[in-house]
C-alpha cells in the first residue's frame, strides 16, 4: 500500500488517534484519582496555617492527621448567620456552589468592594475546640482572585491569623503576602473596634502609625505593592461586612455571651 | 557510537536550541524565576523532546506526508498532557506553579523542529538521543537563567536563602526586575554572546 494513499492515510490517522486517545485516558484518570486529594490537602493546610500551626515541612499524613483532630467543618448561612444542614457539611464545595444559580445570592452594587459580583449563600468554615473560627475569604486581586483563610479567636474578633493559597500577583511585590514577616502582623488585631463597628484596613506601606488610636485594626502595607494591599483591605472588609460573616459572628458572640 | 554522542552533546553548547537556534524562548522566560520550576520546566521538555522525537522516528516510514505534521503534533500533544497530568497528580504545587506552561511545551519549537527536522529523517535511537540533547540543552540555558534570577531576585538558590534578603530582616537589597520575565530576555542575550564569543565558528 502506498504512504501517500487515501486509505493508508486514513488508516494511520485513525490508528495514531486510538492509541493516543487511550493514553491521553489513562492518564486523566490518574490525575482525577489524586486530584481530590491534593485540593482537599491544600485547603486542611491552609486552614491549619491560618491558625498557626507550622505546616510547611509536615507530610500529607501528619496535615491530615492534625486537621481531623483539630479541626470541625460548618457550614454557615450568611443570610442568618446561623449554622446550616441544607447541604452536606463534608462534601459542600463553596467555591463550586458559585457556579450553582440555586446556591449564589448576587451582592448589592454598593456592598461589592471585593470585586466579586456574586457569593455563594453558604459558606463552608471551620472551628477548633478552643472555638478559633477559620473563614475563608475571597475576591479580586491586581492580576486575579486571591483565596485565602482567616482565624479569629474565641472573642470573635481578635485575627489569630491569615494566609492566602491561591493568587496570581507580582513575585516580589504583591506575592509577598505570602511573606511570613508580613503576615506576623496580623495575629492580634481588632477586626471590630469597641463598639462593635468593622475597623481593621491595610494602609499604604509606611503610612502605619503604632500610637494612633486605631492602630491595633490597622495592617502596614506591602512595599511597592499598593494595588494588592488595598486589594487585601477590601477582601477583608468585604467578608467581615454585614454581607460576610458579620451577622455569624455577631450571633456566636451573644451565644457565648 | 560516536553519532548518538554527538546527537546528545552538540545541544549543550554546538547547536543549543535556545542560545543558537532562538527557539523555546518563551517558556525559557516564565518559569526561570525560581531554580525548581525551571529544572522541572527541563527535565519535562527533556522528556517529551526525546520521546516525541522516538515515537516520531519509530513510525517516519509509515507517516503519510499530506498529514506528517499533524501526526507529530498529536504525538507532542499526547506527551505533554500525560505529563502534565502527572505533574497534577503527583505534585500539584509544582504544577500549579508552572500554570500553562507545561501544556505550553505543545507549541515549543524545539519540540516540533527535532521532530521534523531530525526524527523524520533518522532511526530511533539517535533521534531519541537527539531528543534528550536538545533537552537537556534546553534545560541547561533554563537552570543558568533560573540561578541569577532567583539568586539576585531573592537571594535564594532551590528556596534555601542564600543571601538574606531585607524583607527578611536580612541585608541583601533584592532587584525587582530579576522577578519579572522582561530580565531573562537580558541573560539569555548575554548567555548568547557569551556563547559566541567562546565559539566564535557559531556567530552568523
Amino acid at each position: 500500500m502506498s504512504n501517500d494513499s487515501t486509505l493508508k492515510t486514513f488508516l494511520v490517522a485513525f490508528l495514531l488517534c486510538v492509541v493516543c486517545s487511550v493514553l491521553v485516558c489513562l492518564a486523566a484518570l490518574v490525575r482525577i484519582d489524586r486530584e481530590a486529594y491534593n485540593k482537599q490537602l491544600e485547603i486542611r493546610k491552609t486552614v491549619l496555617a491560618a491558625d498557626g500551626y507550622d505546616v510547611g515541612k509536615m507530610s500529607g499524613d501528619d496535615i491530615d492527621k492534625l486537621f481531623l483532630d483539630n479541626m470541625e467543618r460548618k457550614i454557615v448561612d450568611l443570610e442568618t448567620g446561623e449554622f446550616t444542614d441544607a447541604v452536606d457539611v463534608e462534601t459542600y464545595d463553596q467555591r463550586a456552589a458559585l457556579e450553582n444559580p440555586d446556591l449564589t445570592v448576587k451582592i448589592p452594587a454598593e456592598a461589592n468592594i471585593a470585586g466579586m459580583g456574586s457569593r455563594a449563600k453558604y459558606a463552608a468554615i471551620y472551628m477548633t475546640k478552643d472555638g478559633d473560627v477559620i473563614l475563608p475569604i475571597w475576591g479580586a486581586g491586581m492580576w486575579g482572585q486571591m483565596h485565602g483563610y482567616i482565624a479569629l479567636q474565641k472573642d470573635g474578633t481578635t485575627v489569630k491569623g491569615f494566609t492566602f493559597y491561591e493568587h496570581s500577583e507580582t513575585p516580589g511585590l504583591g506575592a509577598e503576602v505570602d511573606n511570613p514577616r508580613w503576615k506576623a502582623q496580623w495575629p492580634g488585631k481588632q477586626i471590630y473596634n469597641s463598639s462593635g463597628r468593622l475597623a481593621i484596613k491595610v494602609v499604604k506601606n509606611g503610612k502605619y502609625n503604632a500610637r494612633a488610636s486605631d492602630a491595633n485594626s490597622t495592617i502596614d502595607g506591602l512595599a511597592g505593592a499598593t494595588v494588592t494591599s488595598m486589594h487585601v483591605k477590601d477582601i477583608v472588609r468585604y467578608w467581615f461586612g454585614d454581607n460576610g460573616y458579620a451577622k455569624f459572628l455577631a450571633k456566636l458572640k451573644a451565644k457565648r455571651g | 557510537m560516536a553519532k548518538a554522542k554527538d546527537a546528545l552533546l552538540d545541544p549543550l553548547f554546538n547547536n543549543n536550541p535556545i542560545a543558537l537556534q532562538i527557539l523555546g524562548i518563551c517558556s525559557a522566560l516564565a518559569v526561570t524565576n525560581k531554580l525548581s520550576t525551571a529544572l522541572t520546566m527541563g527535565i519535562a521538555v527533556t522528556l517529551v523532546t526525546g520521546f516525541s522525537s522516538g515515537a516520531i522516528s519509530a513510525i517516519r516510514k509509515h507517516i503519510p506526508t499530506s498529514i506528517r505534521i499533524i501526526v507529530q503534533m498529536t504525538i507532542i500533544a499526547t506527551l505533554v498532557i500525560i505529563i502534565d497530568q502527572m505533574l497534577k497528580a503527583y505534585a500539584y504545587e509544582m504544577s500549579k506553579a508552572l500554570s500553562v506552561y507545561v501544556g505550553l511545551i505543545i507549541t515549543n519549537c524545539i519540540v516540533m523542529g527535532r521532530a521534523e527536522a531530525f526524527a523524520m529523517k533518522n532511526p530511533v535511537g539517535i533521534s531519541f538521543m537527539d531528543g534528550i540533547g536538545n533537552g537537556l540543552g534546553y534545560t541547561l540555558v533554563l537552570l543558568t537563567v533560573g540561578f541569577v534570577r532567583e539568586l539576585f531576585g531573592s537571594g535564594k538558590l532551590f528556596g534555601l536563602t542564600v543571601l538574606n534578603p531585607v524583607n527578611n530582616g536580612g541585608w541583601y537589597v533584592t532587584n525587582g526586575l530579576m522577578l519579572l520575565a522582561p530580565s531573562a530576555f537580558f541573560l539569555i542575550g548575554f548567555i548568547i554572546w557569551g556563547l559566541r564569543t567562546w565559539k566564535p565558528e557559531l556567530q552568523e
